[in-house]
């Protein structure tokens, strides 16, 4: 009797779950992996019955950080296509967070005879972690492109077939500042709802010990301010004086639209308009707390059609963002070219394969040193 | 109190314990309680249930903290805060209700909390002298039990047999035995009778708690009573009757321990055939049962009364077999379905399967019988409390409220709150296994009384106890377990327990 | 009549002996712990911020709690039937993420959609999506006799990973779900009743009243039929419910699909009240719920918890975390405050059901 229940229930499961596959094949031709773990993940345009021989030799093998990343699911995307339109083997792999699970599947892909390793490294600043993934590499004289989370230049340049495709980091702080900084100039009466003078602002930040939340945080304000000093005008101010941090930062550390939308609500109910001490300015991390900042500000009247706009600043340029923006309810965010990034990783993974020069056919001007390739960032106000 | 010294002088005094008192919110447990035990005596602590005996021994063993009054031990005053104090002192207790890491071997649960160690420079335990020393005290008290069995795997008696041994282990002076017989059989009664008598020669001050009073008159050197937390008597027992026991516990005269049987008993109702279990011993047994008549089921443990009644009710997997009932077939798969046939089932271990310990008296009434108190879609509160003060005042359960934790009343509360569960369900055959284990005289007969008042109505009763003297005073006819298997049928009129006794161990 | 009911306790207390009042204040002041950590916490940080107790400031503590009570509801009933429940979070995130995807102007996830379900279509999808994951863990612990820690640690993964692939279809790619429709969000967010201040309205929003229609279900659910005083029982005795003629498996099976129900209607509201969903949505959301459960009493003892409790909790925990930012508590100090008080408030609580010797 248990028996059949028992498997009554692992038929029903294994049937649910082939169907979601299927179905995931079909509507989602642009990339569906099926599974986050280390197994043979789908080949995107290859029919069902291949998938399991993707683990071939010779292919690429991508490591992300995180699936549940919203700029890095437009990378997979675009990193997906590029590789498949030049009919290059690939395999991705979702490191779900967790630098062990990121280390193994490398060590996994290495066995299965990948021949270009592409990492996301999960641990940022970690040139440990980063070595011990290159002797790995070196080992087996495979080539490693290190993207979008920063790794070090010591360890990567040390060995001749390391590349790192990133982003200057702090430029996307120092961009967002010099943004905000732009616009209030600009809007500076209109900004300044009390007419005290003062921009009080709000800062999300990310995460707790993450280089780049730390450096959009610094800067954001900084280079704001440094335009406005140039400008003649008062420096922003914290809108809660007594917190020293000067910044508001996501307890979970996941970058959360959530977390925002909280953290503001709660603010409002003790500082607004009617209290002549209302938050006149939001600058957020990424465009998920920009969201979320709108979200509360929407529920309390603000940023609608025909309503006082606070103007709220974030960074990624995410679909959600651009709609934002376009609707009038954000103000501008950085772009983070995520199909320039995956070309360029496509590029230098076919350049490797076919015996070129590391960064032939790459743009000269983004190419720093021997060991870098920095994606420029873009302000975005809208098209 | 005089008598304690007049009747063994020459006895050194072990244990004196003086004017003790504890207070729980509400009730006085212990009065002003004495008791003096003597080295190399057997002395019986005799009371109803909620008397004050358990609360008595637990203060005495540092479970609680005595309000006032004064513990000699050999002269020394003591105040043991930790039961590991007291067993380190001497002073070792067989608990009525056996605390044991079931899911651990025998040898395991005997040195718990002082696990020998494989030398002063190595603190790793070690099994090889663990084995060596429960061997040697199960040869010492002829216990044959691996000390590598796991503890669940073993039947309820031997448990208790490793609840003694390690009593025994810790080489205590005085050791108090709570109930120790209410799962054995005889045999293994006497053999207990053995271990204590050993114990008693080599100088050990036994206290010994029970309800049966012919054990207490023949192993007790000295008994005293206990009766609403306070102190009643001393007496040596061989100034003692049962009904002058009897009368200093209930405080009244107890002329009869066994309700006058006046049911009638009709046609035959119930036919079991062939039952046989999937996972036990039970075999073949078949047999009727009548309208308005108490059937009985006696047999040493482990020859599979239990399972009898497990099988019929279908909390045990049947291989074969088959149940009518008013010559309707009855699959009774499982407990709802024999609940909705009908049938309803008391279990052994009350703890274990009987009682919700954290839930309230009124939850613990009506957990069987939930459909009949809904109006719409809700349960009605007004129709429980009913219901729960309706078994209440049937079973004169003592209990402050409805709203009482069960598992802060004594045993036998606990055991008639479980009845009225059962009697809400309006059962027609109602199967009592060891309904008065761990009960006391004034509510056995209640219960005695109870059953027979359910067969005057027709109802079915088919009622499994070790006791062989309630058996035949409460049933009409007697099944012999033995082996699994039917050994035998007697007329409770016309049988003796040396009938009994003997087809009982026809198959074993 | 009730005077009188006082005046004979006042004169029972005075009757009692000084080491007896003590112990009664003790009692008192133990059973009452958690009120009593409320009010101090309160006291100390409207000192602090005078704010904190203006009304826009109340409204606010108060919406944030409604948010987060159904989630603690639904786990609330596991933890009495001993187990717990660790896919609640990923639950919320799938049906935010489905709620978000239907109820859309921009129909990423269905492209070929032209205009947005009838809300109660779409409550209806995501009750049984919920119900569905709360279907196998339910089923799983009370058939394979799994541990619940287990069972919902492999569905949170399951539904993660459909999470992911959710966000993969149509032209989506994994992007944050927005552009929720006005319906949607009005439902949720809107304005239930505004209370006029001297500086301007305080709305209330709807999910407020949501939240306590949820309440007093789960109140009726739990105290006033046969299935919560089955769950009761199980929780409190599985093999006695069994013999006692419970239907335990069914029992256990109700309870995990009532609580992804309610996980599911915490997504409901979470995608409205974000006003966007995507795969980090509902992250961790369990670890608050069942400390503010525990909090409120609900023991891992198994068989013991009360719906006021489970309020209790949730408030009190959101009243410290809405406390510590008004107070501007360094960040890393807010990590270690939190895991104090739910340490602390959880011990003292337990003291309620030792029993005393």
């Amino acid at each position: 009797m248990k028996k059949r229940i028992a498997l009554l229930l692992v038929a029903a499961m294994t049937a649910a779950t082939l169907v979601a596959c299927g179905n995931s094949a079909e509507d989602a031709p642009a990339a569906a992996p099926a599974e986050e773990t280390e197994a043979p993940a789908e080949e995107t345009e290859a029919p069902a019955e291949e998938t399991e021989a993707s683990a071939e030799e010779g292919s690429v093998a991508v490591f992300y950080y995180t699936y549940g990343d919203t700029y890095i699911s437009s990378v997979r995307s675009a990193l997906d296509a590029a590789l498949d339109a030049a009919g290059v083997a690939y395999q991705d792999y979702d490191s779900n967070n967790s630098q062990t699970t990121q280390t193994e599947q490398i060590d996994t892909a290495i066995a299965q005879g990948a021949k270009v390793l592409v990492v996301n490294q999960v641990d940022t600043g970690s040139d440990d972690t980063t070595k011990n993934i290159i002797e790995k590499a070196q080992a087996k004289d495979i080539p490693v492109i290190f993207f979008n989370r920063s790794v070090s230049e010591d360890v990567v340049s040390a060995y001749d077939k390391a590349v790192f495709v990133g982003t200057d980091y702090e430029m996307a702080g120092h961009m967002q500042g010099e943004m905000v900084g732009n616009y209030l100039v600009e809007n500076f009466d209109t900004v300044d709802l009390n007419g005290d003078g003062v921009i009080s602002y709000v800062m999300f930040k990310g995460q707790e010990g993450n280089a780049e939340a730390d450096a959009r945080t610094q800067y954001g304000v900084e280079d704001a301010n440094k335009v406005l000093k140039d400008a003649g005008k008062e420096e922003l101010s914290f809108y809660d004086s007594s917190n020293s941090n000067k910044y508001l930062v996501d307890q979970a550390g996941a970058w959360s639209a959530a977390a925002a939308t909280e953290y503001l609500q709660t603010a409002m109910s003790q500082y607004s308009e009617a209290n002549n001490n209302m938050i006149e300015l939001v600058i957020a991390n990424n465009d998920e707390m920009a969201i979320g900042s709108i979200t509360a500000l929407q529920n309390a009247g603000y940023n609608k059609e025909g309503a006082t706009v606070i103007p709220v600043f974030g960074v990624d340029a995410t679909d959600a963002a651009k709609d934002a923006i376009a609707a009038g309810s954000m103000i501008g965010t950085i772009k983070q070219d995520a199909e320039g990034m995956a070309n360029t990783i496509a590029q230098i993974a076919q350049n490797f394969q076919g015996g070129a020069d590391k960064f032939a056919d790459v743009a000269s001007d983004n190419v720093v040193g021997t060991w870098r390739v920095n994606i420029p960032y873009a302000t975005y106000t809208g098209e | 109190m005089e008598k304690q010294t007049a009747s063994s002088d020459n006895k050194n005094v072990l244990l004196r314990m003086e004017g003790i008192c504890k207070e729980f919110p509400g009730v006085k447990a212990l009065d002003n309680v004495n008791l003096t035990v003597k080295a190399g005596t057997v002395h019986a602590l005799m009371g109803e249930n909620g008397a004050g005996k358990s609360t008595l021994m637990k203060c005495l063993f540092g479970v609680y903290n005595k309000d006032s009054g004064h513990i000699y031990l050999e002269g020394n005053e003591i105040n043991f805060k930790t039961s590991k104090e007291a067993l380190e002192n001497g002073v070792a207790m067989v608990h009525q209700e056996l605390n044991q890491a079931l899911k651990r071997n025998v040898m395991d649960n005997m040195w718990l909390g002082r696990f020998p160690k494989i030398s002063k420079w190595c603190p790793l335990t070690s099994e090889k002298k663990m084995y060596e020393a429960t061997e040697k005290v199960f040869e010492e008290l002829e216990v044959h039990v691996d000390p590598k069995m796991v503890m669940s795997r073993m039947p309820v008696s031997q448990r208790q047999m490793v609840e003694i041994a390690k009593a025994v282990s810790f080489n205590s002076k005085v050791i108090v035995f709570d109930e120790p017989t209410s799962s054995l059989t005889e045999e293994e009664v006497e053999h207990l009778f053995r271990i204590i008598n050993m114990l008693r020669d080599r100088g050990c001050g036994i206290i010994y708690i029970s309800h049966k009073m012919e054990e207490i008159l023949r192993i007790s050197d000295e008994v005293t009573i206990m009766r609403d937390g306070q102190w009643v008597a001393t007496r040596p027992a061989k100034e003692l009757t049962m009904n002058e026991i009897i009368r200093l516990m209930v405080g009244r005269e107890l002329t009869n321990r066994y309700p006058e049987k006046d049911n009638k008993v009709g046609e035959p109702i119930l036919q079991v055939k062939n039952l046989t279990a999937q996972y036990s011993l039970l075999k073949d047994v078949s047999f009727e049962a009548k309208a308005g008549e108490v059937l009985g089921v006696a047999g040493l443990d482990g020859s599979g009364r239990t399972e009898l009644l497990e099988n019929i009710f279908g909390i045990a997997t049947r291989k074969e077999g088959e149940i009518y009932l008013h010559g309707k077939r009855m699959m009774n798969r499982n407990a709802r379905e024999s609940l909705a046939n009908k049938f309803a089932m008391l279990t052994e271990e009350r703890r274990a399967t009987g009682i919700f310990g954290i839930r309230d008296i009124q939850a613990n009434t009506t957990i069987s019988s939930l459909p009949k108190y809904r109006r719409g879609p809700f349960l009605s509160d007004k129709l429980m409390s009913e219901s729960t003060e309706w078994g209440i005042n049937a079973m004169r359960t003592k209990t402050p409220s409805q709203k009482t934790q069960i598992r802060s009343l004594s045993g036998g509360n606990q055991q008639k709150v479980i009845l009225a569960r059962w009697l809400l369900t309006d059962p027609e055959v109602l199967l009592l296994d060891e309904p008065t284990r761990g009960i006391d005289v004034g509510a056995k007969y209640e219960i005695y009384q109870l059953i027979l008042d359910l067969a005057k109505q027709g109802k079915t009763i088919i009622m499994v106890s070790s006791e062989m003297p309630e058996l035949l005073g409460v049933c009409d006819r007697i099944l012999v377990m033995s082996g699994g298997r039917l050994s035998g049928e007697v007329g409770a009129k016309e049988t003796s327990q040396e009938e009994i006794m003997t087809l009982a161990a026809r198959y074993a | 009549m009730a005077e009188n009911k006082l005046k004979a306790k006042e004169q029972a207390f005075k009757e009692l002996s000084s080491k007896d009042k003590t112990k009664k204040i003790t009692d008192l002041l133990l059973n009452n712990a958690m009120y009593i950590i409320i009010v101090l916490a309160v006291i100390y940080i409207s000192i602090k911020v005078p704010a904190f107790l203006k009304l826009p400031s109340i409204v606010n503590v108060i919406s944030l709690t409604a948010a987060k009570l159904p989630i603690a509801l639904g786990i609330g009933g596991c933890i009495v039937l001993t187990g717990t429940d660790i896919s609640a979070g990923r639950v919320v995130g799938l049906t935010a993420c489905i709620s978000a995807s239907l109820l859309t102007t921009t129909f990423k996830v269905f492209p070929d959609m032209a205009s947005a379900p009838p809300i109660i279509v779409v409550l209806l999808v995501i009750l049984v999506a919920g119900g569905l994951v709360g279907l196998v863990n339910g089923f799983s612990v009370a058939k394979f006799k799994l541990h619940p820690f287990i069972v919902t640690l492999s569905t949170q993964l399951i539904v993660y990973g459909i999470i992911l692939m959710y966000l993969m279809k149509g032209t989506n790619n994994g992007q944050t779900l927005s552009g929720l429709t006005d319906g949607y969000r009005n439902l949720i967010t809107g304005t239930l009743f505004s209370i006029p201040t001297a500086t301007g309205n305080v709305a209330v929003p709807k999910y407020v009243l949501y939240s306590i229609i949820l309440v007093i279900l789960m109140w009726v659910i739990w105290n006033k039929t046969t299935f919560g005083k089955n769950m009761f029982a199980v929780g409190s005795n599985e093999e006695a419910a069994n013999v006692s003629g419970v239907n335990v498996s069914r029992t256990i099976i109700m309870v995990f699909v009532l609580a992804g129900m309610m996980y599911a209607l915490t997504g409901f509201l979470d995608g409205a009240r974000i006003a966007s969903a995507n795969a980090n949505t509902g992250l961790n959301y369990e670890c608050d719920a069942i400390a503010a459960c525990v909090i409120g009493g609900v023991s891992f003892v198994g068989g013991i918890g009360r719906i006021s409790g489970i309020v209790v909790g949730v408030l009190l925990l959101q009243i410290i975390f809405t406390g510590l930012n008004f107070l501007a508590v360094d960040a890393n100090m807010l990590y270690i405050i939190k895991g104090l008080i739910i340490l602390i408030a959880c011990a003292i609580d337990m003291r309620k059901y030792l029993v005393k010797k």
